[in-house]
């Protein structure tokens, strides 16, 4: 999560945890099957607890997490689901990025970082040598 | 005309079908995004300059809370809404 990496000196970063998106019970993904991602949609507090720590045990996710109750209070209130990102700013909305996949744009709320704080750049990976020159 | 509205109808059908599945990997994915993630997609209804909602949420050890709005402190808090699948 490099915006996290860029940026945590300046803002802090909060991951929820809604419903699933495409667990087996209901749209399964094929790339998910391939991921051994394989979750039915929780139906309980717990699975959805036992779900996020999956997630933060295998990428070793490194912000705060919080995990959206099954009334879908969270989800609710901003609109979340499937994936969707915030910036919030002295208790009110700074930006208010689109709803996933289709508008889910990480890198808008990193142009609002990088405009706050400025831009991190990343060196570009060095390019795979010319094989006719091998 | 009944013919000509029936014709319509059905290559209107026939359009949202087609468009659904381009967009969603073929025909079984369209069917997945109409009957179980269409019902849950909601624009809402939050613009920049409201006030952010609050929402009690479980931390990982699944017993203690927090609070969306105790985490807006001084600095910009940024919020990533998602699941694992």
């Amino acid at each position: 999560m490099q915006i996290y990496k860029d940026y945590k000196d300046h803002a802090d970063f909060l991951t929820v945890y809604v419903r699933e998106a495409h667990p087996t019970d209901e749209w399964q993904m094929k790339s998910n099957v391939k991921e051994d991602v394989c979750y039915a949609q929780p139906k309980t507090l717990e699975q959805r607890v036992a779900i996020a720590n999956d997630f933060v045990k295998r990428f070793n996710y490194p912000t705060q997490f919080g995990i959206d109750d099954m009334s879908n209070a969270a989800n609710d209130a901003y609109a979340a689901w499937p994936e969707r990102i915030y910036i919030i700013e002295q208790g009110r909305i700074a930006y208010r990025g689109g709803m996933g996949p289709f508008n889910y744009h990480p890198e808008e709320a990193r142009s609002w970082l990088a405009a706050r704080y400025g831009e991190v750049k990343h060196e570009a990976p060095a390019a795979l040598p010319d094989k006719k020159n091998n | 005309m009944l013919k000509w509205i029936g014709a319509v109808v059905v290559l209107l059908i026939l359009g949202a079908v087609i468009g659904l599945s381009v967009m969603a990997g073929g025909i079984r994915g369209a069917y997945g995004m109409v009957r179980y993630a269409l019902p849950h997609m909601h624009r809402g209804t939050l613009r920049v300059g409201d006030n952010a909602p609050d929402a009690s949420l479980l931390a990982l050890d699944g017993s203690s809370r927090l609070h969306i709005r105790e985490r807006t402190g001084a600095r910009p808090l940024v919020i990533v809404f998602g699941s694992y699948t």
